[in-house]
């Protein structure tokens, strides 16, 4: 009998004294899921970065205020004379780009040099008519990336949309 | 360059490369927006949370028009539940489409393919060619060509991805 009490007491002592297993394995689950997310990250950037390198990358981007002049279906870009991507507009996506959102239109690779973007917006204007507008940017690409701003404005003056465009390098 | 870097290199080859491949089951459905023939733009991500088969036709092609009542039936049925057809007319001009439309009277949105994009994006194969997407973007469900009893499946398919 008190051979067996001794017993049961040194097993008693020995698993307290064991370490809890699954506490080391959750902190390395974790561990390796955040080690993934960086990994996922410095891919994005990695892609981005071979695929648009600097030198070359030229990214448009398009903002509008409250468009009581213009209501906006559709945008397609041209660069250099060739269509580079063309966007339908959801309600959402308007309604996003009422309150402040700024979408990236399109990015892609141009040479160094002159070069020429045409925005042609489709859409309905004042009075509920259907509309349609171009504007057309030409901008030096250097060596650093190039970014095109479209702004879609009302023009409370002429009761017309206005178009501006900005670029900087 | 390092060891690294050339693995680097190696993994974002094959990610550029995968993205051309054609779709199959549990990848995410490719986005897409098109003008339906009610003339409003509609997203497939905007649909994320509901179940959405989307239905790819032609106005030329016998099945699927035998097809379009039952689909519009399932839409019906289904709807208030999380659920909804989209349909994809791949012929580019709207006016056939149409024409069948008036004709059928189906009400769930039906989307005109001008440039056929989304058909290269989807690979498609036969016609008509049905794919269900769960609540996540997922594909879940491909079938291709329609014959008589083929709605039994999507039946199936649905009730299931809208208990999930």
């Amino acid at each position: 009998m008190q051979r067996i009490a001794v017993i049961i007491g040194l097993a008693v002592l020995f698993a307290a004294s064991m370490p809890v297993f699954g506490e080391p394995l959750d902190d390395e689950m974790e561990g390796v899921k955040r080690a993934l997310l960086e990994l996922k990250r410095d891919l994005v950037i990695l892609e981005e970065d071979l695929l648009f390198p600097a030198s070359t990358q030229v990214a448009v981007f398009l903002s509008m205020d409250v468009g009581e002049f213009f209501q906006l279906d559709s945008v397609s870009l041209k660069l250099n004379g060739k269509e580079v991507t063309h966007h339908l507009y959801t309600d959402k996506q308007i309604d996003a780009l009422y309150r402040g959102g700024v979408q990236r239109l399109f990015i892609g690779n141009v040479k160094q040099g002159s070069n020429r973007i045409t925005a042609f917006f489709t859409g309905r204007g004042p009075s509920g008519r259907d509309y349609r507008r171009a504007t057309t940017v030409e901008f030096e690409k250097s060596f650093e990336p190039a970014f095109i701003e479209l702004a879609i404005t009302d023009s409370t003056a002429k009761y017309q949309p206005e178009f501006r465009t900005a670029v900087s390098n | 360059m390092s060891k690294l870097g050339w693995s680097l290199v190696t993994l974002i080859t094959m990610f550029v490369v995968s993205q051309v491949q054609a779709v199959g089951l549990s990848d995410e459905a490719p986005d897409f927006t098109l003008r339906s023939l009610k003339g409003e733009n509609l997203r497939l991500e905007e649909y994320r949370g509901k179940v959405v088969l989307i239905n790819f036709w032609a106005s030329w092609c016998g099945p699927c028009r035998q097809e379009m009542p039952l689909l519009d039936r399932l839409h019906h049925r289904y709807e208030d539940t999380g659920f909804t057809v989209l349909g994809v007319n791949v012929e580019g001009d709207p006016k056939p489409a149409q024409e069948i439309v008036d004709k059928i009277k189906v009400t769930f949105p039906v989307l005109i393919d001008r440039d056929q994009r989304v058909s290269e994006l989807y690979d498609l194969e036969a016609m008509p060619s049905t794919i269900v997407v769960d609540r996540d973007g997922v594909i879940r469900y491909i079938h291709l060509g329609y014959k008589s009893g083929d709605e039994s499946k999507y039946v199936e398919v649905v009730k299931k991805l809208i208990r999930e």
